[in-house]
């Protein structure tokens, strides 16, 4: 029974934690086991003491402010898309919100109307337009022929 | 370092000067990797880990209230690290200065070699918190409060885990050489 007292004091003795008193001294001399115990314990007390420290990288610091960024660059492209995103369902919201508007107010057809105007315009000028086209084409290929020796000429200067 | 100086790193740091997290790292760096390296036996490893101490601090400092030492703050998130290692015997690296072995090496050189890797693979059969407290309490520089506090533990009871710990280990060590 003793022995178990003996061997949960032997790591503090060895420490240097606990004097071991008169009854666990005259135990320690006289058991072998325990004696063996508390030899084995300061043998792993001197080894943990002699123990390496283990030293850092000279490039830890930069590696490691590099890393550091890389995690705040990431968490801005979070939040880059983040506020992208946002900004998107916003136009989306005011779109679809013109579009209600538009629909109820009766505005929808008056806009058709405007946009039908604007389509038919557009072909009235196209087919003014394409009969001259290849005068106009002719026109801009003399002016840039023109520009093009201006350049040429100032260059060789 | 004093708490004041200690605080004004801490606002400069929060305030987005690198040059200030820079100057955070170099103070601690040295302690946190022995932790680490201590605890894990791989160089590597620990180097990434430690790295991974330090993105964690930098990511938790606008929230560091200062109720702590920045000192204590930084121990628990390295326990914390250490703590979820798993535990499982490692080969010990080769490049590994503490078993490198000199050509002119004598007899009780070598034996003292052989001891200490027996001793680095019984530390590594160690659950993970008696790992952290076996490198910890051998390191200069940190205290047993400290670490108390890091691990949110009575003074008494780390004590009592620490003659644990080098109980198993003693165990894990006779086995090892019947």
């Amino acid at each position: 029974m003793f022995c178990d007292e003996a061997l949960d004091a032997v790591e503090r003795i060895a420490a240097g934690d606990l004097i071991a008193d008169g009854r666990i001294a005259e135990h320690l001399n006289t058991c072998p086991g325990c004696a063996a115990a508390l030899e084995s314990a300061r043998r792993v007390e001197r080894l943990l003491r002699q123990r390496a420290v283990p030293h850092v990288s000279p490039q830890f610091t930069t590696s490691t402010l590099g890393k550091v960024r890389r995690a705040r660059w990431r968490s801005d492209q979070w939040l880059d898309a983040g506020f992208n995103l946002g900004i998107v369902a916003i136009v989306v919201a005011m779109a679809s919100a013109v579009w209600m508007l538009f629909n109820r107010s009766g505005l929808a057809a008056v806009s058709n109307d405007a946009v039908g105007l604007f389509g038919s315009g557009l072909s009235t000028f196209a087919s003014r337009v394409a009969p001259s086209l290849p005068l106009y084409g002719a026109a801009a290929a003399i002016l840039a022929t023109a520009l093009g020796i201006w350049w040429w000429a100032e260059r060789e200067a | 370092m004093d708490p004041a100086t200690e605080r004004a790193l801490v606002e400069r740091c929060r305030a987005g000067d690198d040059d200030a997290f820079r100057e955070l790292v170099d103070l601690y760096k040295n302690l946190v990797f022995a932790l680490i390296a201590r605890t894990v036996q791989d160089r590597g490893r620990a180097e990434d880990l430690a790295q991974d101490v330090f993105l964690r601090v930098h990511k938790g400092l606008p929230y560091f209230r200062g109720e702590a030492r920045l000192s204590t703050w930084i121990y628990r998130i390295v326990a914390n690290v250490c703590v979820q290692l798993p535990t499982r015997p490692r080969a010990v690296s080769l490049d590994d200065d503490r078993t490198r072995v000199q050509p002119a090496a004598t007899d009780r050189q070598f034996g003292d070699l052989e001891l200490r890797d027996r001793l680095e693979k019984a530390i590594a059969r160690l659950p993970a918190n008696y790992r952290l407290l076996v490198a910890a309490h051998y390191l200069d520089g940190v205290q047993y409060e400290e670490l108390a506090d890091a691990l949110q533990l009575p003074l008494g009871t780390l004590k009592t885990q620490l003659y644990r710990a080098k109980q198993q280990l003693r165990r894990l060590l006779e086995t090892d050489l019947k």
